[in-house]
């Protein structure tokens, strides 16, 4: 939620790294095709079993496929490669693909529940039917409405970060590049902005601006923006030291031409690797704030307002996939997200390659 | 040093000017006329300007911004606008006791688990255990926190047999791993006693631990009440849940910044010489190794603290818990009651500001690099 969240993510792995592990062995390959199986029985075949066993098929099946997964690639691409920052980044495309196509596929009614009467509500997960993950108790498809949810998150929280990566981006530049008075300036005012407990001030804010999709990545920017003033600065610090720069300093560039020219490209770089983890408690933000009814409200189904609606009561207790489905593709998102800023920080931030 | 904590102090009054500014001028931007809003459809206009004169609306906004801090700095926040019209300050007070409590068990919790998690993985460093600890701890991360609250509230309270044979199957893995490390060094050498009793006499407790865990499982709360405020044993039950969930992430934060710094405290030449001395392995971890790698976790943990504190706003919604963030949600944001909001942001945000300074000083006398520099 906040910088010290940012910060332990990127305490990454610095120790084990430089020593060479054994691939998986290549006796686990059979995992891959056993996996697949376990699940395709779990999901399709045994329609009449319970559905906890049918679960427990499923995640069996998912962590056998996984490991299976990792040793056909391990033996294939060598034992660095990373199955799983490569399944992040599939499954972040994926995500993407359907906030962008959504609006083309020919899924069920997921948002008015006037055009869903005739659906069954409440009904099962089944990956073969009209309904691929189930719908809610209003009879309003789930796949669609994650679909479109994907797309809220992503136009909200991308749309925050790139808010925050320009104006941190600038002010924090600019503040490492000129020191002195300016510096301590912008150092007090991030302090500040750090100092609200985030989700309290979304919700204050909430109550302020009409909420949709602008507004909102508006609010969520400001989580941002104190920590890309930060980042920014730190990079600038470690960049103005540079010999280029004092050569250009020295052929006789003025300050705009330095920052522009010689240190934005740079610090450009290490602050959209960050991106990733930013973008990633942004979605969680969102999803908080949809959740507690102050960010996008029903008709529009989002990941937290979706979460919302199936978790009183007995549609909670009985029909658990209301709240399960979202909160999965969400976790995943999140975790994809994760993953992957993980990694590129670790290839593009200096001060990280520096160690 | 007397200077550093100056100049920190200094530092700290604009960062609170702002905050206090930031937060009047945040809630006065609410649209309509807050009068208008409290007086409601049917009022009179005669009754609208009684009301804004008393609440002193007719000021400028220069004059009832210097009241409102000045009340504010001697502890006058002003009364809530919706009846019961009682004092914030009052309304603050009697919310804080859940969500200090609340915070104070998930950080207890976070730190108790990531204690031994990190140092037990730090010693594993690379080991497939290590590597599943770090990979678990990744995912916990990535759990957002009324996620968590709410599949802890279906697997405790709706399957609750669900936790309760992965504990029996989690532990009892555990003790299986020691009976099997009790036999191997008996096999080894019989007589060689501090070679095996310990392991099993560490079996025999973790066994008795998940037998005593798996008959006295006790009945979630789907609502943690306040009703139980004299009875500790009820409170613990039923924060139990809220706080995990809460915990879940500090967890992982904590487990994976104490075993980066365990690992390079393992590098160190006194570990070797413990090592060299014979010192059995848990004395290395435990009393040799932990102290000097505790010192970043120290820090974190009281960041978190104040995170917690304001962070806990929708755990309580999905608790029913009656603490400060649902005060500003429920009584504040949503009935547009503003001088709740501007009160609970403000204490808040200043709580905030003021234990990360006293962290930072405290920091300064902690460091042992500086602590050397001084004997």
């Amino acid at each position: 939620m906040s910088e010290a969240a940012f910060g332990t993510i990127a305490q990454g792995e610095p120790e084990i790294r430089g020593r060479v592990s054994e691939p998986r062995p290549i006796w686990q390959a059979p995992l891959l095709p056993l996996g697949i199986a376990s699940i395709f029985v779990g999901t399709m075949v045994l329609n009449d079993v319970t559905a906890e066993i049918r679960v427990l098929l499923v995640l069996v099946g998912i962590a056998a496929g996984y490991l299976g997964l990792d040793a056909v690639c391990q033996r294939r691409w060598g034992a660095g490669f990373d199955t799983s920052a490569w399944l992040s980044g599939f499954w972040l495309v994926l995500i993407g693909l359907s906030a962008i196509l959504v609006q083309w596929l020919p899924l069920p009614e997921s948002k008015l529940v006037k055009n869903a009467l005739r659906e069954t509500p409440r009904l099962r997960p089944d990956l073969f039917s009209g309904h691929p993950l189930g719908t809610n108790d209003q009879g309003l498809d789930i796949l669609g409405g994650v679909m479109w949810g994907a797309r809220t998150s992503l136009i909200i929280s991308l749309g925050a970060v790139a808010i925050g990566l320009v104006i941190g981006g600038i002010i924090g530049i600019t503040a490492g590049y000129f020191r002195g008075a300016l510096d301590s300036g912008v150092g007090i005012l991030a302090d500040s902005m750090l100092a609200f407990p985030p989700l309290i001030l979304l919700v204050a804010m909430a109550t302020v601006f009409e909420q949709n999709q602008w507004t909102m990545a508006l609010e969520l920017s400001l989580l941002g923006i104190p920590t890309y003033i930060r980042l920014s600065r730190a990079n600038t610090l470690t960049f103005a030291q540079r010999e280029f720069v004092l050569a250009a300093k020295a052929m006789g560039s003025d300050n705009r031409r330095v920052i522009f020219r010689e240190l934005m490209p740079n610090v450009a770089l290490p602050m959209v690797s960050y991106a990733f983890l930013i973008t990633a408690v942004l979605i969680v933000a969102e999803a908080s704030l949809s959740f507690l009814g102050v960010g996008i409200k029903p008709p529009e189904p989002t990941w937290g307002n979706m979460i919302e609606s199936g978790q009183d009561g007995f549609n909670f207790r009985d029909h658990p996939h209301m709240v399960f489905v979202p909160g999965i593709v969400m976790f995943m998102t999140v975790f994809a997200l994760n993953r992957v800023g993980d990694k590129a920080r670790e290839r593009w931030d200096p001060r990280e390659a520096q160690i | 040093m007397l200077r550093v904590i100056g100049s920190k102090l200094i530092r700290l009054v604009p960062v609170l000017f702002l905050v206090s500014l930031a937060t009047f001028f945040l809630v006065d931007l609410i649209p309509g006329d807050p009068a208008a809003n409290l007086l409601g459809a049917e009022g009179d206009i005669d009754d609208l300007e009684a009301i804004r004169k008393s609440l002193g609306l007719h000021k400028p906004i220069t004059e009832r911004y210097g009241d409102w801090l000045s009340g504010a700095v001697t502890g006058d926040l002003g009364d809530s606008l919706r009846p019961p019209h009682q004092p914030v300050s009052d309304l603050l007070q009697s919310r804080a006791g859940p969500t200090l409590r609340l915070s104070a068990m998930a950080l207890g919790m976070s730190f108790s688990i990531s204690l031994f998690l990190g140092v037990w993985s730090a010693h594993a460093a690379g080991n497939r255990a290590d590597r599943m600890v770090s990979g678990t701890m990744f995912a916990f991360i990535s759990v957002p926190t009324f996620l968590a609250g709410l599949v802890f509230i279906f697997f405790f309270v709706f399957r609750e047999s669900v936790p309760r044979w992965i504990w029996v199957i989690l532990v009892g893995l555990v003790v299986l791993r020691l009976l099997y490390l009790t036999v191997s060094r008996w096999w080894e050498d019989r007589r060689d006693l501090s070679g095996w009793a310990g392991y099993a006499v560490a079996a025999l407790v973790v066994a008795g631990l998940l037998f005593w865990v798996f008959v006295q499982w006790p009945d979630f709360p789907r609502t943690a009440s306040h009703r139980y405020d004299d009875n500790w044993r009820e409170q613990l039950r039923s924060l139990f849940l809220p706080a995990l969930a809460l915990a879940l992430s500090e967890i992982a934060v904590f487990t994976r910044l104490l075993r980066a710094d365990m690992l390079s405290t393992l590098q160190e030449q006194f570990v070797l010489s413990s090592r060299a001395k014979g010192m059995p392995t848990w004395r290395i971890l435990f009393r040799d190794a932990l102290r000097p790698s505790s010192f970043s976790l120290i820090t974190i943990a009281g960041i978190t603290l104040g995170r917690l504190i304001g962070g806990t706003v929708i755990i309580e919604s999905i608790f029913g818990l009656e603490g400060l963030g649902k005060l500003i949600v429920a009584h504040g944001v949503i009935p547009k009651d503003y001088t709740v909001v501007q009160g609970g942001v403000l204490v808040l945000a200043v709580g905030y500001v003021l234990l990360n300074a006293i962290i930072d000083i405290s920091y300064q006398y902690l460091d042992p690099r500086i602590r050397r520099g001084r004997v």
